[in-house]
């Protein structure tokens, strides 16, 4: 582990290549742009590209969904500064701070602001991402069939939880929909094809990129094409270049919204939104001033960018030690790295040891561009702003079209993906998120290899179901995670706790 | 007593449907996993293709019951839907973008892969749908959606050697 930080500055300078540079400097810019027009996504940009990359060098086609992913993430911030719409979901608690400093004649500075505490969440999500893959890594080569089908289960469950605060039924409805989705077509063990009803295009299953350009892409193009939007952004930018004293005031809620988005970002399916939301709420509550909090605080805005950009490390962590993804657009970038013969998982480390530093090098290379490109082209990015809607979305519409045929070549795919470009618009409509969908689409063939390889192992046997150290603790949180939402429960345990503190001095004196 | 006036849930309705589709939707897969092979190519029968469907299908059903329970307890709006509610959601100005929207998609799938050159369809299809949202004026929606069409075309079918339909 100590060589590492050797590792990744190697794996840098293999990467400093006109070629490679090239790549990340559009990538990183289509990213942004994707990032800060309201209604494009990280995960939709991702999935557009994972099919449009598809014939290029994998290498290539890694770091270029990488500087999407980051360019995204850190774009988004812009549209929530200057048009108090978010770019992406992740960038929501960004507005609450961001318009209203805009609001003020401050844009500039909030811009360049958050352009620099995303850099500084970025590096710390990938300083992260590279120090503990190893160790979960080495955890997870204990995991064996059991282990896996109850962190399937795991994630669809806290994914759901996390993606539905108001209403969680809603999030594990939508994530068991997923599961049961990616279990159409031939299984992995005995290759019967379930569901299929004799059509030979279903046989196959439903490829993952026409499922997600439906799901993220195409449900955007109809809710924003629906709406009439009338763009207004503020004349007056200011300058960019942030204050130092702005950032040095500020370091320990920029390194507190990195912890809480690296551990948001581990966590399956769950993602920068939520990261960043519980980074502002931190934030807000240990600030001197709270009640500046939604009128333009610097801290607010620094926290909810830190934590979102942070995150996106954290979110490779499980990609690459379990495959299993963090976040929504981790999930696309999973599906991309099995698109291009790449395994992630328990073996990786095994197998490719410096793929791990290989993933960090390109995510600073990404954030190092995301830096320069946030800061040097605020005013043509304002301009890029202002297309309208209609204009761009038939567009976006083709690409999603390119993007879901490229991968198998037939015409059935745009099919699948106008159904799940349907799904995910219902679904959007009446409040299930799309992200634990998404989840179970990735994780199902996982819990149903796994559930039944173990019963075959031990002969229909299922108490290490419940008895494996690992699998005990699995299953505890994921009950936990679902007995917290009950309220009988929740009265239940505020009952214990209230007679414990109630008759604790009785027991003292 | 005095009683507080309980909330309206507005999304009453809706889940009281989704959730008699998602049972219906629970009750077909577990019916389905049922009939699948117990002992396919030599595979036991607790290891049968079913057995892992059937478990989601059950848990589907807990959830989808889950909600409608819930969905029937809440005040909101009453289950039937009469023709005023059908009349103005349909004349409401989002369903209608949404559905002109939804139509010219589905017509523009259709028009691909039936030998009409991309650059074609595509750039009718761009035509047709700025002009009718009236994204700008009409040359600059002409110039857009030709010069979108060609680049989409040329971008990836020769350079990025991306196939297209």
């Amino acid at each position: 582990m100590l060589y590492g930080p050797y590792y990744i500055l190697v794996e840098i300078w293999n990467l400093l290549t006109p070629m490679v540079l090239f790549h990340v400097l559009w990538a990183t810019f289509v990213g942004t742009v994707v990032g800060m027009l309201p209604g494009l996504t990280a995960t939709m940009g991702i999935a557009l590209l994972t099919g449009l990359t598809f014939g290029m060098d994998p290498k290539y086609a890694i770091i270029i969904l990488l500087c999407v992913y980051v360019g995204a993430i850190t774009g988004g911030s812009r549209s929530s500064i200057l048009l108090n719409i978010p770019g992406t979901p992740a960038n929501a608690a960004a507005a609450l701070d961001g318009f209203p400093l805009a609001q003020r004649g401050e844009a500039g500075p909030a811009i360049g602001l958050s352009a620099v505490s995303s850099y500084i969440g970025t590096v710390f999500g990938i300083m992260c991402l590279a120090f503990l893959t190893p160790l979960l890594g080495q955890l997870a080569l204990k995991f064996q069939s059991w282990e896996f089908f109850w962190l399937g289960i795991f994630g669809v469950v806290v994914c759901g939880n996390l993606t539905a605060p108001t209403d969680p039924l809603k999030g594990w409805i939508a994530g068991f929909l997923g599961l049961l989705l990616s279990l159409v077509g031939q299984e992995g063990i005995a290759a019967y094809s379930r569901f299929a009803f004799g059509f030979d295009q279903i046989r196959g299953g439903f490829s993952l990129i026409p499922v997600l350009v439906g799901a993220y892409g195409l449900a955007e193009v109809f809710a924003v094409m629906r709406e009439k939007t009338h763009i207004k952004i503020p004349k007056q930018v200011g300058r960019i270049l942030p204050k130092w004293v702005d950032i040095a005031q500020n370091w320990f809620h920029m390194l507190r919204s990195g912890v809480i988005g690296v551990t948001i970002g581990i966590i399956p399916g769950v993602g920068e939104d939520v990261a960043s939301w519980i980074s502002y709420d931190f934030a807000k509550r240990s600030s001197k001033h709270p009640e500046l909090f939604g009128k333009g605080s610097k801290e607010g805005l620094m926290a909810a960018e830190t934590g979102d950009n942070a995150c996106i490390g954290g979110a490779i962590v499980p990609v690459l030690s379990l495959a299993v993804p963090g976040s929504a657009p981790a999930a696309v970038l999973l599906g991309a790295m099995w698109l291009h013969g790449i395994r992630p998982g328990p073996l990786l480390m095994v197998e490719f040891p410096n793929y791990i530093y290989e993933i960090t090098a390109m995510l600073i290379l990404a954030a190092s561009a995301s830096l320069v490109i946030s800061l040097v082209g605020v005013r043509f990015q304002i301009k890029i702003l202002m297309v309208p809607r209609p204009l761009l979305m038939p567009i976006v519409f083709t690409l999603c079209v390119i993007g879901s045929f490229a991968i198998n070549v037939r015409i059935f795919d745009l099919w699948v993906m106008l159904a799940f470009g349907l799904l995910g618009y219902a679904m959007r409509q009446y409040n299930y998120p799309a992200a634990p969908l998404v989840l179970g689409i990735i994780l199902g063939d996982m819990v149903d290899v796994n559930l039944r390889r173990a019963l075959i192992r031990t002969d229909a046997d299922i108490t290490p179901f419940f008895t494996r150290p690992i699998s005990m603790i699995l299953l505890g949180i994921t009950l936990l995670v679902i007995l917290s939402r009950m309220a009988w429960f929740r009265r239940a345990m505020t009952a214990v706790f209230r007679r414990r503190r109630t008759g604790a001095p009785s027991t003292d004196s | 007593m005095n009683r507080e006036p309980q909330i309206e849930y507005p999304l009453r309705r809706q889940d009281i449907y989704a959730a008699v589709i998602l049972i219906v939707l629970a009750l077909f897969v577990i019916v389905e996993s049922w009939r699948m092979p117990r002992e396919f190519l030599g595979f036991p029968g607790y290891a049968g293709p079913g057995i892992v469907t059937g478990l989601l299908g059950l848990g589907l059903l807990g959830m989808a019951v889950t909600l409608l329970v819930r969905a029937c307890r809440r005040p909101g709006a009453g289950v039937a839907i009469s023709r005023t509610d059908i009349r103005s959601y349909l004349a409401n100005p989002p369903t209608r973008r949404f559905g002109l929207v939804l139509l010219l998609c589905v017509a523009y799938l259709l028009s691909l892969g039936r030998g009409i050159p991309y650059y074609i369809t595509t750039g009718a299809y761009l035509l047709v749908t700025m002009a009718v949202f009236r994204a700008a004026s009409w040359w600059v929606i002409a110039l857009v959606s030709g010069l979108a069409a060609t680049v989409l075309a040329v971008v990836f079918n020769k350079i990025f050697l991306v196939p297209l339909p």
